[in-house]
Formats: C-alpha cells, sequence, structure tokens
C-alpha cells in the first residue's frame, strides 16, 4: 500500500475517536500500517496546513452542564456586521459566529450559537446586543436534539 | 466531576499533546501521574462527557461545501421529515428550535454540486417545500471548545 493510501486510511480513523488505549497513536500506527512517529507527524503536518482545525476531546456540552443553549440572529447592516462580527465572537459563551445570505426574513444576517453555562440566555444576549449596538435580535431556543455527528469525510 | 477532572478535560479539549503517551504528557502538566489521567478519561468517556478524542476537520479545505438549512414542518409531519432528513449522512446536526422555521439543520456534502443534489433530494423525499438554504458568507467563530 502506497504512502498517500495510509494516509488516507489514517485521516479515516482519527475522523473518529481515537482508542483509548495508553499508546493511542501506536495503535493507529498499527490500522493504517504506519509507523507511529509517521502517524505523529502526519497529524502534525495537518495541523499546521488548517486541514486539522483541531485535534482532541469533543464534550458532549449538555451533559458536561453547559444547559440551555440558542441561535441568536442578528439583524446588522452590511457596513457594520465585521465590527459586530468580531464583538460576537470575543464572548466566550459564544462558539460558532457566522455571516449567512440570503438573509433569514429579509433582515437577520448574523448568526451565533449562545450557551448558557449557568447564566440566563436573556441576559449574555442583552450584554452581546449592548455591546455591538444591535438591538434587532432573534433568540431562537433549542427545543429538541434531533442529530449530533461528526461528519465522514473519508470512507 | 470534581477540580482535576475539569483540569483534565480543559486540557485535552485545547492542547491535546500529539506525543506517543498523551496520557503521561497531560499527566506533567497537571502534576500528576499518566494512570491517573488515563483512568479518569476512561470513566469520563465511559460517563459520556467525551463525545469522542479525535481530528475536527475543515470541510473547506477538504474542498466540501456545507450549508444551515431552516425548514418549516407541520407538527404532524415532524416526525417523518426528522427521520426522512436524518438518514443522510451529511446531515451533521438536526436540531428543533421555538419559532415557525422549527427545524434547523446542517449538510456537509463533498462539493457544491453534490450539495445542490443532496438539498433537492431532501425536499424531494420529505415533501416540505420550505426549506431554507442558508450558505455562510464570512466565519467570525468557530471554536466548540467548552472552558469548565
Amino acid at each position: 500500500m502506497d504512502r498517500n493510501r495510509k494516509k488516507r486510511r489514517l485521516a479515516g480513523l482519527i475522523q473518529g475517536s481515537l482508542p483509548l488505549e495508553r499508546r493511542p497513536f501506536r495503535f493507529l500506527a498499527e490500522q493504517a500500517g504506519l509507523t507511529e512517529e509517521e502517524v505523529l507527524s502526519g497529524i502534525g503536518e495537518w495541523k499546521r496546513e488548517g486541514i486539522v482545525r483541531k485535534f482532541g476531546a469533543v464534550l458532549r456540552h449538555r451533559e458536561a452542564g453547559f444547559g440551555e443553549n440558542a441561535m441568536v440572529l442578528w439583524a446588522v447592516p452590511p457596513d457594520r456586521r465585521e465590527e459586530a462580527g468580531r464583538v460576537f465572537a470575543s464572548f466566550p459563551e459564544v462558539s460558532h459566529c457566522y455571516e449567512r445570505t440570503p438573509a433569514f426574513e429579509g433582515r437577520y444576517v448574523l448568526y451565533t450559537m449562545v450557551h448558557g453555562r449557568g447564566k440566563p440566555l436573556e441576559e449574555i444576549v442583552s450584554e452581546m446586543a449592548r455591546r455591538a449596538g444591535i438591538g434587532d435580535f432573534r433568540i431562537l431556543k433549542t427545543v429538541r436534539e434531533f442529530k449530533k455527528t461528526s461528519m465522514r469525510y473519508f470512507p | 466531576m470534581d477540580e482535576l477532572d475539569r483540569r483534565i478535560l480543559n486540557e485535552i479539549q485545547k492542547s491535546f499533546p500529539i506525543v506517543s503517551d498523551p496520557w503521561e504528557e497531560v499527566g506533567t502538566r497537571l502534576g500528576v501521574s499518566g494512570d491517573e489521567v488515563f483512568s479518569r478519561v476512561k470513566r469520563l468517556a465511559g460517563e459520556g462527557l467525551i463525545r469522542r478524542i479525535g481530528a475536527v476537520f475543515d470541510p473547506v479545505k477538504l474542498g466540501f461545501a456545507s450549508t444551515l438549512c431552516a425548514a418549516r414542518v407541520p407538527e404532524d409531519r415532524l416526525e417523518a421529515f426528522v427521520r426522512t432528513v436524518n438518514a443522510f449522512e451529511g446531515v451533521t446536526h438536526n436540531y428543533e428550535r421555538d419559532d415557525a422555521w422549527n427545524v434547523w439543520f446542517t449538510v456537509i456534502a463533498s462539493s457544491e454540486e453534490e450539495l445542490d443534489r443532496v438539498l433537492g433530494e431532501i425536499r424531494g423525499k420529505t415533501g416540505i417545500r420550505e426549506i431554507l438554504d442558508l450558505r455562510s458568507t464570512r466565519k467570525f467563530k468557530i471554536d466548540a471548545t467548552f472552558e469548565l
């Protein structure tokens, strides 16, 4: 098997879950037909290139006590989006902040995922609104989680 | 969950060591043994707190395309709609939200064309016409790290 195919196999393995072994990368190496050194340097390379955005534990945040969360949509004029986006992104309670098109209901263009972490959501959102100077927003609370998985990019 | 559990979870979320014995390395950072870290991680995983430990790939760098969809689904068709949508591998997140647009899900596909095709198939199979396709034009933050 050539090196590229082995690396694809490694990518396929790390898109899932690292085995809870004392030497997890050696375990992966055996499965991919690589050396442990090649696995470690391969992951390091992908991280540097940004192909792997993050390597580490992904938590079930609801179980970890992050409680209430919501998607909050903001109506922001084009010339203020960059600034508002940065302000929202600076909040530790915000995990995701995107601009999207077309505007939802003709107005809402910035999307933030806000996690309460014990604080009332409304309190965090009004602080976000105040700091960004944006008064028109919609809080869409999570009622039920129907699905949450990680994408399988590699067959 | 005690203070050491919290510190371990923070450490393995934010800077998981890519080294031969990562548990030993985390232990060194936190001043405990590798065995202690390893057994605690196994317990926390068993309790369901850790979804997985692995790589989060950047879909854009891999040439993939993604979008967020909002759908207006009548209550009596909700269950069937969710079942159909969830069956697509590219649908990674799907939530009910308290709005007239009550179902919000994300779709990832191997290319823009494939993404359009999947969305067409979702519309066709579910019969729900009111599905918005909200593509991202700027990313300000993606950080699913939860400091404990």
